[in-house]
């Protein structure tokens, strides 16, 4: 049979357009990148935020506790009385209220310890020791992290029990016995050797670094100030910090029926709080104006509603002591503007005097350090412990972090300092160079995602909820926690107002919206997706599409 | 709305669309979702260049470039000779700019509305007559630049998605970029219904609108928001469905991005607003049943 030929004529097709190389045209590419968040960026345990929400969202509880654990062993504690910062700087806070962070941890600090959760154990042993002096957050955090690392540690403490300021300080109505009792057994059976009722002191030093290789110093700053005016010898004159420990300890201290608390600040309120759980009416003098007060306005709040009577812009000029009473001779004061913040300059306005009397009076303006005797071995400014960006001490091996540092006095912040001294301590003794694993924050601030790049087409308005709060009848009767935590559809709503912002959850909006057909899944890679470097025209609606800035346009120069 | 996207790999990269062209993307959703089983028709238009350069296709299916008057009557031939032949499963879709389809195509598919020919249109709204230079079209809107309306264009957008319902076809639709689910959804429904199917889809024109390479959706969907550009669906010209509608967004965010509009004075801003709710309530009672 003869062949037939035929001819393809040249208006048909005979291929297809992906044999084209349009990635040719593009100037800049696409490239997924885990980005920070500013709640991240102003956690100061370097929180992963959007991490743990991210899994909280999908139910997978017991994964975003451990996202959680990895720079915070007290989830349960900073959930409840953490300043939150990260609440502060959230993107959401922009558009119809910041991400409740802070109840949302608490949530799941409490599942953790409700259902025994138990912290990673060290997949290595070193047989190097640390000492870390001071059992308060910043000495339980540096512990923990050194414990991951491997190494050995051992705490020394000079009150019976371990927390510093979480078991002594704080009432039981903010932050209860049982919820910390929770979260230091978990942590304690990571086996770290505790020495409690053991002070050290600066001589103690040298035999301590001759049997431990590093020393972390977290001493606190427990002394309570005093004023002039007041002497505190006498049994109606109260200390601020004292008087919080006596109760937290189960004593019942006589204060009377009428007590005036002296300051402004949290503790003030503290002890305002607890006075009035002791039965007592309580006025609270504060040198500040009401809405310039230091203490939280949420504190502020709370106080008020618990009947606290609050003389703010108040000074007392005359204290006369008498057998049963002592009475106060105050007058108004306005605070020089012209001094910098912190430095508080009174000025009486004449005419304004007036006189509270008071069956005691509780002083709580302000925390000092104990250091005597501790110039001789480390450099002390100003009262506190001089450190660089790394928390060492001017003596080598020795660093120290929290309170007795010249840090901002938060708990989270305490944390923070004490994982940071560990990884210090941990590149002391072994000479390495850093090399944090997680973003650090310094590096990557310049690339915090901004607001304006979080795409709101994908986030309808959804209401902020807060935590409860008990009925102020009732919260004046015991010292029960007053703060109510979420219950689990108020977590899995809240959770789900978390932009993500900087990190990918495989919305997949990114592979929608390419017109180029340039994105490709692939499960393989830790981004998940990657970009056809042939075909991509460099468009950068993947990056406008992405609702969270995880993905980023970058100039190709030289192309 | 819950659709889930089932693309089938017809359409191909390396087409020769702008970067972040609205058309390319909304060709994706069309072509893969009717799959390969279908016969295209395409007339002059950026659609035609985004088709590919002869011998190469963007599509893997088989296309025929008609006139830019008679894709409605191509269409038509080639539905009834698929039918003459015994084959009821391959699908015929027209795909046309708006002014082959609102001006230059509009007597053809008016008629063929008529007769209820078995084929699939679909028109790339891009508002002009944009691959020979951005001249007006009548789906260009009041006060828009084109080439050829360089003081903006004194008459509004003509309302084609009204004018397809009344001619009482099966299926009408409104869809846009913006939203690539209910645009997918809209042509996988279009797909199971036999008869005219007319889907007019809202394309924003980079180059000949003025916007930024990365803008499209963004774009498309403020046309929604603000009530320029609805979503909807009619059957059989009665029962129409709303899918997104007007969210009160001010114009000025609409009109604000795009540099056709970068001429206009605040009247004439208000003028255009009143203009878009005046549409959007008449056509917002039509939901109401
Ligand atoms: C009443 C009160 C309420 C507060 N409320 C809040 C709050 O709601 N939220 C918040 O973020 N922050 C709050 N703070 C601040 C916060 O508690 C502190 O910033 C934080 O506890 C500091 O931690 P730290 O580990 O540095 O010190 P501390 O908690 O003070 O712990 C120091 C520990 O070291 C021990 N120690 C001291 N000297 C020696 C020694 N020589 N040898 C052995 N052991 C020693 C102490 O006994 C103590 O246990 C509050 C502080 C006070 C006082
Ligand atoms: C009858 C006729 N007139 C003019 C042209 C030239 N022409 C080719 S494409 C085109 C523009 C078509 O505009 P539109 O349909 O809106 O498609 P777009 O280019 O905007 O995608 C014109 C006018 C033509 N091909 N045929
Ligand atoms: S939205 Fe989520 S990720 Fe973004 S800042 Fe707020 S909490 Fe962090
Ligand atoms: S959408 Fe596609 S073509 Fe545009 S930048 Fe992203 S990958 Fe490239
Ligand atoms: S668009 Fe979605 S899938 Fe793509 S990078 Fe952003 S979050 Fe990830
Ligand atoms: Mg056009």
């Amino acid at each position: 049979m003869k062949e037939t030929f035929k001819e393809v004529p040249s208006i048909w097709t005979t291929g297809w357009t992906d044999i084209l190389n349009t990635g040719t045209w593009r100037s800049a590419i696409p490239i997924y990148q885990k980005r920070l968040a500013p709640c991240h960026s102003a956690c100061p345990v370097d929180g992963e935020i959007p991490t743990w929400i991210m899994l909280a969202r999908k139910q997978l509880y017991h994964e975003a506790w451990s996202a959680l654990v990895v720079n915070n062993p007290f989830p349960a504690v900073t959930g409840r009385i953490c300043h939150h910062p990260c609440e502060g700087a959230c993107n959401r806070g922009e558009y119809d209220g910041a991400v409740a962070i802070n109840a949302l941890e608490q949530y799941i600090g409490d599942l953790a310890l409700s259902e025994g959760w138990t912290l990673p154990h060290p997949t290595i042993e070193l047989d190097q020791r640390i000492a870390v002096i001071g059992g308060g957050p910043a000495g339980l955090s540096c512990a923990y992290q050194l414990r991951q690392l491997g190494y050995k540690v051992t705490i020394f403490e000079s009150r019976p029990e371990l927390g510093g300021v979480l078991r002594y300080g704080i009432p039981r109505y903010r932050l209860s016995k049982e919820i910390w009792d929770g979260e230091l057994k978990r942590l304690l059976a990571l086996g770290i050797e505790i020495k409690v009722n053991h002070l050290v002191k600066a001589n103690d030093l040298s035999s301590l670094e001759r049997d431990y290789s590093a020393v972390f110093l977290a001493l606190g700053a427990q002394n309570s100030k005093t004023l002039p005016q007041f002497s505190v010898d006498d049994l109606k004159v109260f200390k601020g910090y004292e008087f919080l420990e006596r109760v937290n300890r189960g004593e019942v201290p006589q204060l009377g029926q009428e007590v005036v608390v002296i300051g402004g600040g949290s503790v003030a309120l503290d002890v305002a709080g607890t006075a009035r759980r002791l039965g007592s009416q309580v006025k609270v003098l504060a040198l500040e104006a009401m809405d310039s007060l230091p203490a939280q306005p949420d504190e502020l709040t709370e106080s008020l509603e618990e009947g606290v009577e609050i003389y703010a812009g108040a000074m007392v000029q005359k204290v006369n002591l008498g057998p049963e009473r002592i009475s106060l001779d105050c007058i108004k004061v306005t605070l020089d503007e012209a001094f910098p913040a912190g430095v508080l300059r009174p000025i009486p306005r004449s005419g304004t005097e007036f006189n509270v009397s008071a069956t005691s009076v509780i002083l709580a303006v302000g925390q000092e350090t104990e250091l005597t005797g501790w110039d001789s071995v480390i450099n002390i400014g100003q009262s506190l412990v001089k450190v660089g960006a790394d928390l060492a001490t001017s003596r080598p091996g020795v660093f120290a972090g929290g309170d007795v540092t010249p840090a901002e006095r938060f708990v989270s912040t305490a944390i923070g300092q004490g994982k940071k001294a560990s990884s210090s301590i941990d590149r002391y003794l072994t000479e390495q160079t850093s090399d944090s694993q997680s973003l650090s924050k310094t590096e990557n601030s310049e690339d915090k995602v901004a607001y304006q790049e979080i795409n709101m087409f994908y986030f309808p308005e959804k209401a902020r909820e807060r935590k409860g709060l008990v009925p102020v009848e009732q919260r004046l009767q015991n010292f029960d926690e007053v703060r109510i935590s979420f219950n689990f559809e108020q977590t899995q709503s809240q959770s789900e107002r978390c932009f993500s912002c900087g990190n990918c959850v495989e919305c997949d909006n990114c592979f929608y919206f390419c017109p180029d057909m340039a994105v490709v899944k692939d499960s393989s890679l830790a981004e998940h997706y990657s970009i056809l470097d042939q075909y991509c025209k460099g468009c950068g609606s993947c990056v406008q599409e992405c609702p969270r800035g995880a993905v980023v346009l970058k100039e190709e120069t030289g192309r | 709305m819950g659709y889930q996207i089932n693309e089938e790999k017809v359409f191909n990269s390396g087409h020769a669309a702008c970067p972040g062209c609205s058309e390319a993307l909304a060709m994706r959703y069309i072509v893969n979702t009717l799959g390969p089983d279908t016969i295209g028709v395409v007339p002059p238009s950026c659609i035609a260049i985004i088709s590919g350069p002869q011998p190469l296709s963007s599509m893997r299916m088989p296309v025929y470039q008609t006139t830019l008057e008679a894709s409605a009557a191509s269409a038509t031939g080639i539905a009834r000779a698929l039918k003459a032949k015994g084959n009821d499963h391959t699908k015929v879709v027209a795909i046309a700019g708006d002014g082959g389809t609102y001006d230059i195509g509009f007597q053809s598919l008016s008629s063929a509305a008529e007769r209820n020919e078995d084929f699939i249109y679909i028109c790339l709204d891009n508002e002009g007559y944009m691959n020979t230079g951005a001249q007006k079209s009548s789906s260009t809107p009041y006060l828009a630049y084109t080439a050829s309306t360089p003081a903006g264009k004194p008459t509004p957008k003509k309302n084609l998605a009204e004018i397809m319902a009344a001619h009482r076809i099966p299926y009408m639709a409104t869809a846009t970029t913006g939203y690539p689910e209910d645009l997918a959804r809209k042509v996988a429904k279009a797909k199971g219904i036999r008869g005219l199917r007319f889907i007019v889809v809202l394309t924003p024109c980079l180059d000949g609108w003025g916007l930024a390479d990365n803008a499209g959706p963004k774009v498309s969907r403020l046309a929604v928001e603000t009530g320029v550009f609805p979503l909807y669906e009619v059957e059989n010209g009665e029962h129409y469905t709303l899918n997104y509608g007007s969210k009160g967004t001010p114009i000025n965010q609409y009109l604000s991005l795009q540099k056709r509009y970068r001429h206009l004075n605040q009247a004439q801003i208000e003028e255009i607003q009143i203009e878009v709710d005046n549409n959007w309530q008449r056509l917002h009672r039509k939901f109401s049943t």
